[in-house]
């Protein structure tokens, strides 16, 4: 531990680089960049711990290459005298940092772990870094996988995959793998899974080399698929298709101009539950009939689905969405808060930016939807939208007179008011702290609390969106870290106490 | 609102005011007027020549109007305004020969692609009023004001505009500053204040006009000018003094009676703020089919476009 603390808020967790409404995702990044370095020279126990929490795979990505690119011995002889690890110290396991860098790897889905793996050659803006612990995640994270599960990573991924292995291995050690070095092989794959070596051959492209040691039915039909391609034999392609992801044969029947029609592709391959969604509305466009299974959502994804929908007009699937909604609300585990009445802000600014449309509104409907014990909503500015079965729903609109919430909320008698707002208020500026003041003054005792569903590196440090003097904004640009944002909320007040918390969480996880 | 009623639109009324510090905005909100094309319907195509700017109206059937002083900023090519409003017809493409360049040193034309668009800020649209400035063919005609405009806010001596829209810290600066401001329902114009001085007037034909072009307006005009002020320390920066409510309002409804009452009372006194803008002159500036374009002065040296449809008026844009 060295130096202060300084300015750190949950956004280390919550980074994702993408602008908001009111700062490019540039900007961003440096404020953030500057809190990763900052908590991980003062603490980096604490800045391993908090990477239990709910977070961004982006964030936990850069996390990762902070740590990895750091090794944790120089501490030591240096700081500690020989034998402890900065973990050990707080009576952590020596394994501490590896166990949590592999659980918030093997959280992400496949896509995004790659992402975060490449961020270690160099990917995202980040420094190339290799040593015994990244080869090891790399190679780990790749082969340490059953046959199914290596075939398929090994056909979605090829691209990526080739270069992580190449980063992981060098040029010599992979030449001698790819030329069959046994030694080489069991050291850096055949350890974490003896039939792979078809699969490397198949990620470089050296599929001659590969004797069959065990059947890869999937890599066998992507070949299949290839040689259909190329000599153009539609019933071939046809046969092998099915079997194989969609983004995989529309990439081969692009590149080959194969004569088939897209809905076939639509209806025929594998699509996850993800991709059908993805590809929703070009599936519809090419006549294709893909059936969606709303009930697997996630609740954001929902809600986006239900306006999207709506401000398209498009009723096909609206019951469906509307169900979904209720099914997946009642799983949500909840957080309790105490019994609480919320101010919802539904101005035109919480549509959000270009790059994220509607996500601030999006995602203050998504915290709603965890928050336990809700006595009442209340709904400020917005426009209602009922062309559906006379289903009433709030579009964001209008200015911002959020005091007028912060009335109602009061009326109601509750002693804790949520406000959830990006705090740009308009009509008038200035007004909700002044209501919210005379309020205190004349004796109501209630416990506001602010968050604000727009993700920004000053959102809790500035004060432009401050709505009153005595409650700091808790900026939750994802429904999943609201129990981040409320242990980050004390971070700064206790430090030890969240320290015991988090060494707690982490023990219940990964011990 | 009697400039309002003297320029004959009716069906008009204020919304809810927005203040932000030394900005207020009153929404107008109303029905949709006149009939005309979508604004997505207009593309900006090229700069043919120096000087002139290209739009095509893409509608089969109706005209498109390009809201007066528009302004093109494009990467390596010099950058253009248009001297005051446009009206292209439906399938047509137009060449506005009268547009000036906003750049003084800056070779290139412009394309279609990767612009930024804006509105001129309050004070070059104004030196654009006079009929010389309006109709004249020079395309070098704004390049002093505009020196003049940038002097002392430390970003450049040149004649460039986009040296102030690109300086980072105003970049941000606008941004944030028009994200304060929100469109309402029904909103097709706006009245738009410094302090307690009105300072423009817009009005759309229609929401969705409203909605295209209400950033470029909040943003490229309004909110560019004042910024130049506030760094110009020729406003003094304020804050909106909150009504003192009586200690014994402590009942929400009676206080959201007391928060209205204040917020009326400048909704109230804009409106009769209109009362004091008085025309001084209205030249038309050219009829084309039932659509007619009217430069309009008032007496304090302001003025701007109002066009008319069949005699109805359907858009205004007035720097005060």
């Amino acid at each position: 531990m060295s130096g202060e603390l300084g300015i750190i808020d949950s956004g280390i967790l919550q980074f994702a680089p993408k602008g908001a409404y009111y700062e490019t995702k540039d900007e961003q990044y440096k404020a953030v960049k500057k809190m990763w370095l900052n908590l991980f020279h003062y603490d980096r126990t604490l800045f391993g711990l908090l990477m239990v929490l709910n977070g961004t795979g982006f964030a936990k990505g850069a996390m990762t290459h902070i740590l990895l690119s750091n090794p944790p011995d120089i501490y030591k002889e240096e700081k500690y005298g020989v034998g402890k690890l900065p973990a050990e110290l707080d009576g952590l396991p020596a394994e501490f940092e590896n166990q949590i860098i592999r659980y918030s790897l093997y959280k992400e889905n496949p896509p995004r772990a790659l992402k975060n793996l490449l961020m270690l050659t160099g990917s995202e803006g980040h420094e190339k870094v290799n040593n015994s612990r990244t080869r090891k995640l790399i190679l780990e994270y790749i082969f340490n996988r059953d046959n199914k599960s290596l075939e398929y990573l090994a056909v979605n991924y090829k691209g990526k995959l080739q270069k992580l292995i190449k980063h992981a291995l060098g040029k010599q050690d992979l030449r001698k793998l790819l030329g069959g070095n046994d030694y080489i092989f069991r050291k850096f794959v055949g350890r974490y899974n003896k039939d792979a070596f078809l699969v490397v051959c198949h990620i470089f492209n050296c599929y001659d080399l590969a004797e069959k040691r065990i059947y890869f039915s999937m890599l066998d039909n992507y070949n299949n698929l290839k040689k259909a391609s190329e000599i153009g034999d539609v019933d071939k392609f046809r046969k092998y298709m099915k079997t194989l992801p969609i983004r995989t044969v529309m990439g081969m029947r692009n590149l080959y101009k194969v004569p088939i029609k897209k809905s076939e592709l639509y209806e025929k391959t594998q699509l996850s539950n993800k991709d059908k969604i993805q590809m929703q509305e070009a599936s519809k466009r090419s006549g294709a009939k893909v059936e969606v299974d709303y009930n697997k959502q996630d609740i954001y994804n929902l809600f986006k689905f239900l306006y999207f929908n709506i401000q398209n007009k498009k009723e096909d699937d609206l019951d469906k969405i509307l169900k979904a909604i209720e099914k997946v609300q009642e799983k949500l585990p909840k957080i309790n808060i105490g019994k609480c009445v919320v101010v919802m802000d539904a101005s035109h600014s919480m549509m959000g930016s270009d790059e994220r449309p509607m996500h601030p509104f999006l995602t203050g409907l998504s915290i709603i939807s965890t928050l336990d014990n809700i006595e009442q909503v209340i709904y400020v500015g917005g426009e209602t939208n009922d062309f559906y079965d006379n289903f009433v729903l709030p579009i964001p609109m209008n200015g911002t007179d959020l005091w007028r919430g912060l009335v109602k909320a009061v009326g109601t008698g509750s002693d804790n008011i949520v406000v959830i707002s990006d705090g740009y208020e308009n009509s008038v500026k200035g007004m909700f702290k002044h209501v919210y003041d005379h309020f205190k003054k004349s004796g109501y005792n209630f416990k506001l609390t602010h968050i604000n569903p727009v993700f920004s590196a000053t959102s809790s440090n500035g004060t432009g969106r401050r709505l009153t003097d005595d409650s700091k904004p808790l900026p939750v640009s994802d429904y999943k870290y609201l129990e981040t944002e409320v242990i980050f909320s004390k971070l700064i007040e206790d430090k030890d106490m969240v320290k015991k918390l988090l060494i707690k969480k982490y023990q219940n996880l990964l011990q | 609102m009697s400039i309002l009623k003297t320029l004959k639109f009716t069906k008009i009324d204020a919304g809810t005011v927005q203040v932000v510090d030394e900005m207020t905005v009153v929404p107008l909100v109303g029905e949709n007027r006149g009939d005309l094309a979508d604004p997505f319907s207009l593309k900006f195509e090229r700069t043919s020549n120096y000087g002139s700017m290209v739009y095509t109206n893409t509608d089969n059937e109706k005209a498109s109007i390009v809201p007066s002083n528009f302004m093109v900023r494009g990467p390596g090519a010099q950058d253009h305004a248009m001297t005051g409003s446009g009206i292209v017809f439906a399938k047509k493409t137009v060449t506005f020969n009268n547009a000036c360049c906003i750049e003084s040193s800056q070779g290139g034309y412009l394309s279609e692609k990767n612009n930024e668009y804006d509105i001129l800020p309050i004070e070059l649209r104004k030196r654009l009023l006079p009929i010389d400035m309006r109709n004249g063919k020079s395309f070098n005609k704004l390049w002093p004001d505009i020196e003049i405009w940038l002097r002392g806010l430390g970003v450049g001596n040149a004649a460039h505009l986009r040296y102030f829209y690109d300086n980072p810290s105003i970049k941000q600066s606008l941004e944030e500053f028009s994200a304060e401001f929100e469109p309402v329902s029904d909103q097709i114009g706006a009245v738009i204040l410094f302090q307690d001085r009105i300072v423009g007037i817009e009005i759309m034909p229609s929401v969705s006009h409203w909605d295209a072009y209400w950033k470029l307006l909040i943003r490229g005009c309004y909110g560019a000018e004042l910024l130049r002020l506030k760094r110009l320390k020729r406003i003094k920066p304020a804050q909106l003094q909150m009504p003192k409510f009586p200690e014994v309002v402590v009942d929400p409804d009676k206080l959201t009676a007391e928060v209205e009452k204040f917020t009326n009372g400048i909704r109230q006194d804009i409106i009769n703020k209109l009362d004091l803008i008085k025309i001084n002159k209205a030249k038309s500036m050219g009829i084309q089919k039932d659509l007619e374009t009217v430069l309009i002065e008032t007496e304090t040296g302001g003025g701007g476009d109002l066009i008319t449809q069949k005699d109805k008026p359907i858009y205004l844009s007035l720097v005060v």
